[in-house]
Parts: structure tokens; C-alpha cells; sequence
């Protein structure tokens, strides 16, 4: 059975008439097992292959290659599905025309999979919401699955849907399942992606050369299995009268939660997390108080991890309040820098969309910012990647030009690992 | 199912005809198990887990009422406790990091009401509905070990933790009055502080029983003993205090014991000893304070007091002291009368005896009870703004004396009552 554990760090010093509160809150798995075996239900992998025309000979081949792969590391026993999508989504693997349109693993079924991926041809245009719906469609025809995972392959933009279109089907498939979406070359647009992967609880990213897909999927799949917590929450309850100012993951990478809760009582609000493997994951908690006076503790939010009902961890946040400057002056360190790594997700984010609509002055401002707090954060992948971008003459002040020519995929690649922290703890 | 799945194979185009439709294709019955036939497996809700059987659990030997064995003090009663088991660090320090991992539900939650909204307080301490700290037995506690022995330790109003101690004990015609105040700028001062109290208060017991002759090997004996107390404290305050602290637990320390007619005392820092009687009022201790040094030199007591570098203290215990041998005394007590030993979180609003004494009349002309007279001097202190935590230990002197017909079977007695 799988153990949750919390950590908060903060100060909890506010100074006389002071009102906001910010915590990190760790939460640690451990003992999490793999997924569909730990007696909490089934899982469900699908993994769906972009075959558009655009994919070309080489692009379609690799991906057919790092299909195989990811199918080789779904455990026996799991539901899976193969869909190959264009502008329309079809169902490739199980061949069935009708009932449960997923099958477990075994070896026959790995083996017909791999045979059905083996005739992909690209050909079509691009439709990512019919892909996701039928995705949903499968996942609902097995009906008892716990734990349902997507591993989402892309090559161009979302063609021969509207923004709409896809809007509503994201809305119509998040909180159904999780979507890892990887994109291959450049020709697709890193925010459609992250859109998708942000609001289905998953991960993006840019697979420059092909050569690699294969070791992509293959990671991402096993990643997967070993996810054996099906499903489980965040809650945060705040006082009466109290409000949240934000709720974000800031580790491993930075999501905004504050508009993604429900309410679970009057006090305490849900916000979904997805499986979880042995890891830990930090969460900025902000709220804000009525002022108490001087000499007065109270409660700013208890942090609470729960899968279904059960509460398995639980970090207080605290406020007390201080007359002595020593004490509330403070800037707790974790705070601090997982604030700066927000903000330079931000910047990172922000200076490609000015560079990309031809406003140098800002790119050349928000980019050097983030030269800045990457290097104050000690961030090297985040730094390295900049570098790709701009030409650094003071890190230190953040004083850099853009580079003359930018190759696209190192703009890709630093705008999908925009929202990847780092640590500053062991 | 009616879904019809838009199959890949027949959906698209077939693109030439040199791959020929894919084999393998069958009736879907046969390739997959249809979904009612799958292992019933349980939904991803919660599991119904009973509940384990408590296991005993230990109760309060005052109270009877159950207590968390890592406590110092009866939630219920506020009687101190010995923990069976290491407590969880209290309060983490400023800008440190705090690890609040539990499984919640272990404990019963809504242990009370709390005072503020009237909400349920939850197992963390906090309430569940406007998350005021519940008030904690360290915040606030008395201790009444016979009918002429009480006192009250309290937060005050302006600190956030309790940080002063008291340890008394009565048996008899003698009785211990211990009384230690946390330095608030260290670490974990709190529980030093409670810590060399009682260490302090036991070996005083032990000690102040034996051999007792003359008055004079009386008095020897005693400021031996005092000062071997406070040795015994200052050992347990450090061994209170973590090996890797960067500010040392430290802590005051003042104590008296009561042989029926003769009063013994020591202290280190500014914890003091009063004893007030309607013809003498005296402050027993002298302060080991920077105010101290000013008065020594002549300066007035008000204006002393007044300096801002008043409270520094020159002596104290824990692990940083250079000096921890106490002043030690003795005064024989000629007519009825309080012995007073308080941190200064009380003596800050009333510092001279005569003032004190003002305060300690109008206290006990509502009641003679010594832990009722405590809890009207502390009410009185926060009153006047509880800027320090207020402790307040008294003692009917001679031993027993005036007014108390002190029943025998109460005598010696850990009792203790609701703050």
C-alpha cells in the first residue's frame, strides 16, 4: 500500500496587520506499485499515433517503431487500445467494430497490435479532439477501469478542427483520463499541445529527432506502470472568511491548480493530481487572512492528500503573528525560490510568444529575466536552453541579446521545458 | 454497447492494393472478453477498512481522563504528566522547515469547542472552522499540590508559546516552588524550561528531607541543596536542548522551599522571590539583570527598570551559561503572610514589594486560596497588557498558616484544576 508523507516549509511570522500567508507543501509517495495491480482497480493505456500525411516515409516509420515499444512495456493484464488519428480517429487495435473497444495484454494481443501498427500510412489531415473523444469512448466501453493513461504522438497543427472544436473535447475528456503528448519535428504549436497536456494532467514535450521516439515512449510507458496509485487529490481547507490567492504545483514542473478545484465541504476545496508513482511533488499554497492581533497563532490551510475518501496525509500552514521584525522578515528560501521558478516559467513563456510576434524589445527583456532567475535558481537545463536563444553578456543582470538565427527546435525545447523546476532541497 | 468504433482498417481508404486487407480480422466476439465477464474488480472508492481497536490508552493519573502519552500535561485537568513516549517537536523555529506527516484519524478528532467560533477543534489542534489554535495545557496550566501551595503559569497575551515553567510540590509543613522562564530568543526554550523546573523541584524534594537539625545546619543543608538543584536543572535544560542548536535553550531560575516557619531560596536571572507579610514586604532574590547592575550603582529602581537593556539577563541556565551557581538565602517568617515566586511577566507591572503586595491583597481579600490568588495575579497581568508569559507560585507561610484548615487527606496530593 502506498505511504504519503508532507512537509511544509514557511514562515509563519506575519507581521502586525500582515494577511498573506505562502507555504510549500512536499508530498512524498513511496511504496506506490505498479499500475491495475494494487487491488484499486484496473488500468488503460492507449497510445495514439498522429498518421496525418505530414508525418512523411521517416516520421511515420519512427513512430510506428516507438508504438511497438511502448506496447512492449504495458504490463500483461493491462486494458489497452491503439488509435491511429488524422482527421478523423480510428480505432486500430482491438479490431472490433462494436462492445469493449479495449483488450487486455497478453502476448497474442501485443502481437496483433503491433502487426495492425505495422500498416500505418500517413495520409489525412489533423483532428486531436476526435482523437481525444474516442479515447474517452474506449476507456467508458470497459467501464471499471481505475486508471487510464494516454500517450499522445503529434506532428502539425490542429488543422481540420476549430479552436472551439477542440476546446469542447478537451473539456468533454478532462478529469476522464491523463494525456502525456509529444510532438515530433516542428510544425506544431507547443501551446495547442501544452493545452491539452496541462488540462488532462500530463506532460509535454518535443521530440526533435525521430531517431528518438522509441526511447521517448518507451520511458513514458514505464513511467506509467509504475504509477500504482490510481487516482488521488489535493484538498485544501482554508478558514471561514479566508481566501485562496493561489494553488500550484510548483515541482516537478509548475501548473497552475487555483481555478481547477472543486468544492468538497464549505471550507475545503479538491483539485485533482492524477496517478502518482514513488515521487514527491511540491505545491505553493497563498492564502489570505483576516489580520489577528500580535501573540495569535491560527491555522492558514491544512494540505491534505486523499485518494477517494481517505485522508492520507495532512501539512498545516500556519500564521502567527509578531511584533518582532526578526522573525517576520523572513522570506522562507523554499518560497522564494519556487517563486522565482514560476516567474521564469512565466518570462520563458512570455518572451518567445513577443519574439515569435516580432517584438524584440520585450523578448529581449522577459528572455533576459529568465537568464536571471535561471541562474540565480541554479536552473542549468533551463540556462542551457536560453543560451540557444539568446546570446548572454551578463547573467548575473540578466543583459542579453537574441540570437540572429534560432533554430526552431531549440525555441520548441525551451518553451516545453519552460515549466520544469528545480530543487533546492535533497 | 451500441458504440459502433470507427475501425481503422475499414475507415480509411484503402491506399493500394498491394497490402492486402490486414489478416487476423475477426468477429469482435472472439477477441476480447466481453465486459461483464470481466474479474469483478471494486471500483476505486474508499475502502471500507474497520476501524482497528483502540489500544488502552493512558489516563491522566488525576483526571482518569485519557491523555496522549507524549504529553507533559492532562489535556482535561492541566495536571503535568510524564510523556511515555518522545513528543513530536512542538513548534518548528522561525523559517525552518516543519514535518507534519500523520495519519489522520488515528486520534479522535474534535477534542473540544473552540473558544473563538464555537467550531469543532480538530486532532492537529486547530479548529475546524476558523482555525484558531485551540488554547494547549503548556499555554495555561495550575498546579495546586496542597491547599496552601497553588500557581499558574500562562502565555500572557503578546508571546505565541508559553515559554515560562513551574514545578511545585507540598507535603506536610515543607513544600518546593520552582519557577523557570524560557529565553524567548532560543530554541526550544519551552521545553528546557518546563524541563529544569521539574528536574530542579524533584531533587529538591529529595533533598530537603534529609537530615535536617539546627537551624543553622538547617540552612547549610538547603543552600547545599539549592544549589545542587539548580546544577541538576541546568543539565536537564541542555540535555532538553538539540546537539546542532545554533541558539541554545536558556532559561531563569528561581526557587524556594518552605520548612514550616523558615524559607530557603536561590536565583539565577530575573525570576524572583517575594516574601510579603503585613509588617515586611521583602524581594528575597536579587536579579542577575542589567537593571540589577544600574541599582547597584545607585540608580533608582523605577528608573533602572525603565532602561531599555532592563531585561537583559547576566546569568542563566543552558548549554551557552558561564556561571550557574545561584544567589542562595534563607529569612525566617515571624508572622503569617504569601511567599511569592514569579517570572517577570508579573513583576514587570508591579516590580517592587509594596506594589506587589498591593496586587497580592486584592487577590486574596476574594479568595485565600493560593492557586486562585495566582490566576487572579495572572488575570491581572494580561490585564495590563501580558506583553511576557505570567507565572505566579504561592505558598501560605508558615508552612500551612493563616487561614487554610487544610484537610490531611488533601495534604501532598498532586491536584489540580481547570485554568
Amino acid at each position: 500500500m502506498a505511504e504519503f508523507t508532507s512537509a511544509v516549509y514557511q514562515n509563519e511570522f506575519l507581521p502586525d496587520g500582515g494577511t498573506d500567508v505562502n507555504a510549500i507543501v512536499t508530498i512524498r509517495c513511496t511504496g506506490a506499485g505498479a499500475a491495475g495491480r494494487t487491488g484499486s482497480g484496473d488500468a488503460g493505456e492507449i497510445v495514439v499515433v498522429d498518421t496525418s500525411g505530414s508525418m512523411g516515409v521517416a516520421n511515420m516509420n519512427a513512430a510506428k517503431q516507438a508504438a511497438m515499444i511502448a506496447l512492449d512495456n504495458i504490463l500483461d493484464g493491462t486494458y489497452f487500445a491503439v488509435v491511429a488519428g488524422n482527421h478523423k480517429a480510428y480505432l486500430a487495435y482491438p479490431m472490433v467494430q462494436t462492445g469493449a473497444g479495449m483488450v487486455r495484454m497478453d502476448a497474442r494481443t501485443r502481437a496483433e497490435a503491433r502487426q495492425q501498427i505495422s500498416y500505418f500510412r500517413a495520409e489525412g489531415g489533423t483532428a486531436m479532439g476526435t482523437w481525444l473523444n474516442l479515447c474517452r469512448a474506449l476507456f467508458g466501453s470497459i467501464g471499471i477501469l481505475a486508471q487510464k493513461h494516454v500517450i499522445l504522438l503529434t506532428d502539425g497543427e490542429n488543422h481540420n478542427e476549430t479552436q472551439g472544436q477542440l476546446d469542447a473535447a478537451i473539456a468533454n475528456c478532462a478529469g476522464d483520463f491523463q494525456v502525456d503528448a509529444r510532438g515530433v519535428g516542428v510544425d506544431w504549436k507547443v501551446a495547442e499541445i501544452r493545452k491539452i497536456a496541462q488540462a488532462m494532467l500530463g506532460t509535454v514535450d518535443i521530440i526533435g529527432d525521430p531517431a528518438r521516439l522509441g526511447a521517448v515512449f518507451e520511458e513514458l510507458m514505464r513511467n506509467s506502470m509504475a504509477r500504482g496509485v490510481a487516482s488521488a487529490d489535493l484538498r485544501v481547507w482554508i478558514p471561514q472568511g479566508a481566501q485562496v490567492l493561489f494553488i500550484r504545483q510548483v515541482s516537478p514542473t509548475v501548473e497552475d491548480l487555483t481555478h481547477r478545484g472543486a468544492p468538497v465541504n464549505q471550507l475545503t476545496m479538491s483539485y485533482p493530481t492524477g496517478s502518482w508513482g514513488d515521487e514527491e511533488r511540491d505545491y505553493h499554497v497563498a492564502i489570505r487572512l483576516a489580520a489577528k492581533t500580535v501573540g495569535q497563532e491560527q491555522l492558514a490551510a491544512r494540505v491534505q492528500l486523499a485518494v477517494g475518501a481517505d485522508l492520507l496525509t495532512q501539512g498545516l500552514v500556519k500564521a502567527k503573528w509578531s511584533a518582532d521584525t526578526n522573525l517576520t522578515a523572513q522570506i522562507n528560501p523554499e518560497v522564494a525560490h519556487y517563486t522565482g521558478q514560476a516567474e521564469l516559467a512565466q518570462v520563458i513563456q512570455e518572451g518567445l510568444a513577443a519574439k515569435s510576434a516580432g517584438d524584440e524589445a520585450t523578448a529581449t527583456t522577459k528572455l533576459g529575466r529568465a537568464v536571471q532567475l535561471a541562474t540565480e535558481s541554479g536552473n542549468t537545463e533551463a540556462t542551457s536552453k536560453l543560451r540557444k536563444v539568446v546570446d548572454i553578456t551578463d547573467a548575473r543582470t540578466g543583459t542579453v541579446r537574441l540570437k540572429k538565427a534560432v533554430d526552431k527546435v531549440d525555441e520548441m525545447a525551451l518553451d516545453t521545458a519552460s515549466t520544469k523546476t528545480t530543487r533546492i532541497r535533497g | 454497447m451500441s458504440t459502433e468504433w470507427p475501425l481503422w482498417s475499414l475507415g480509411t481508404p484503402a491506399p493500394d492494393n498491394a497490402h492486402p486487407a490486414p489478416e487476423g480480422v475477426q468477429p469482435p466476439d472472439e477477441q476480447a472478453p466481453a465486459p461483464a465477464q470481466a474479474p469483478a474488480q471494486p471500483a476505486a472508492g474508499p475502502a471500507a477498512e474497520p476501524v482497528p481497536p483502540a489500544a488502552p490508552e493512558p489516563a491522566c493519573p488525576a483526571c482518569g481522563r485519557p491523555i496522549d502519552p507524549a504529553a507533559w500535561f492532562c489535556e482535561a485537568c492541566g495536571n503535568p504528566l510524564k510523556p511515555s513516549v518522545a513528543a513530536v517537536p512542538s513548534s518548528p523555529s522561525p523559517g525552518d522547515s516543519s514535518t507534519q506527516t500523520r495519519r489522520l484519524g488515528e486520534r479522535a478528532s474534535a477534542l473540544a469547542d473552540c473558544p473563538v467560533c464555537g467550531g469543532s477543534v480538530g486532532a492537529d489542534g486547530y479548529c475546524q472552522t476558523c482555525g484558531a489554535k485551540a488554547p494547549s495545557a503548556r499555554d495555561h496550566f495550575t498546579s495546586a499540590p496542597a491547599p496552601w501551595v497553588g500557581g499558574v503559569c500562562d502565555r500572557g497575551v503578546q508571546h505565541s508559546r508559553n515559554e515560562d515553567a513551574m514545578a511545585l510540590w507540598a507535603e506536610g509543613d515543607r513544600a518546593v516552588l520552582v519557577v523557570c522562564d524560557g529565553v524567548s530568543t532560543s530554541i526550544d526554550s519551552d521545553v528546557a524550561a518546563l524541563a529544569g523546573a521539574e528536574k530542579a523541584r524533584d531533587v529538591l524534594v529529595a533533598l530537603s528531607s534529609e537530615g535536617i537539625g539546627s537551624d543553622d545546619s538547617e540552612d547549610t543543608a538547603l543552600a547545599s541543596a539549592l544549589v545542587t538543584a539548580t546544577e541538576e536543572a541546568n543539565k536537564a535544560v541542555i540535555a532538553h536542548t538539540a546537539p546542532d542548536s545554533t541558539n541554545a535553550a536558556s532559561a531563569t531560575f528561581a526557587a524556594a522551599v518552605v520548612l514550616n516557619d523558615r524559607v530557603h531560596y536561590a536565583n539565577l536571572g530575573d525570576s524572583r522571590v517575594y516574601l510579603l507579610t503585613p509588617t515586611e514586604k521583602l524581594l528575597l532574590s536579587i536579579d542577575d539583570s542589567m537593571a540589577q547592575a544600574f541599582i547597584a550603582e545607585g540608580m533608582p529602581r523605577a528608573e533602572a527598570e525603565a532602561l531599555p537593556r532592563a531585561h537583559g539577563i547576566t546569568k542563566w541556565l543552558g548549554r551557552d551559561a558561564n556561571d550557574t551557581v545561584p544567589r542562595t538565602g534563607h529569612q525566617p517568617v515571624t508572622e503569617p503572610g504569601w511567599l511569592v515566586v514569579c517570572s517577570d511577566g508579573l513583576w514587570n507591572y508591579a516590580s517592587s514589594p509594596e506594589e506587589l503586595a498591593v496586587q497580592v491583597d486584592a487577590a486574596a481579600s476574594v479568595s485565600s486560596d493560593p492557586t486562585e490568588i495566582a490566576g487572579r495575579l495572572v488575570v491581572w497581568a494580561n490585564g495590563q497588557g501580558g506583553k511576557d508569559n505570567v507565572t505566579v507560585a504561592l505558598a501560605s507561610v508558615p508552612a500551612g498558616a493563616p487561614t487554610l484548615g487544610a484537610t490531611p487527606s488533601d495534604q501532598g496530593k498532586e491536584s489540580a484544576e481547570h485554568g
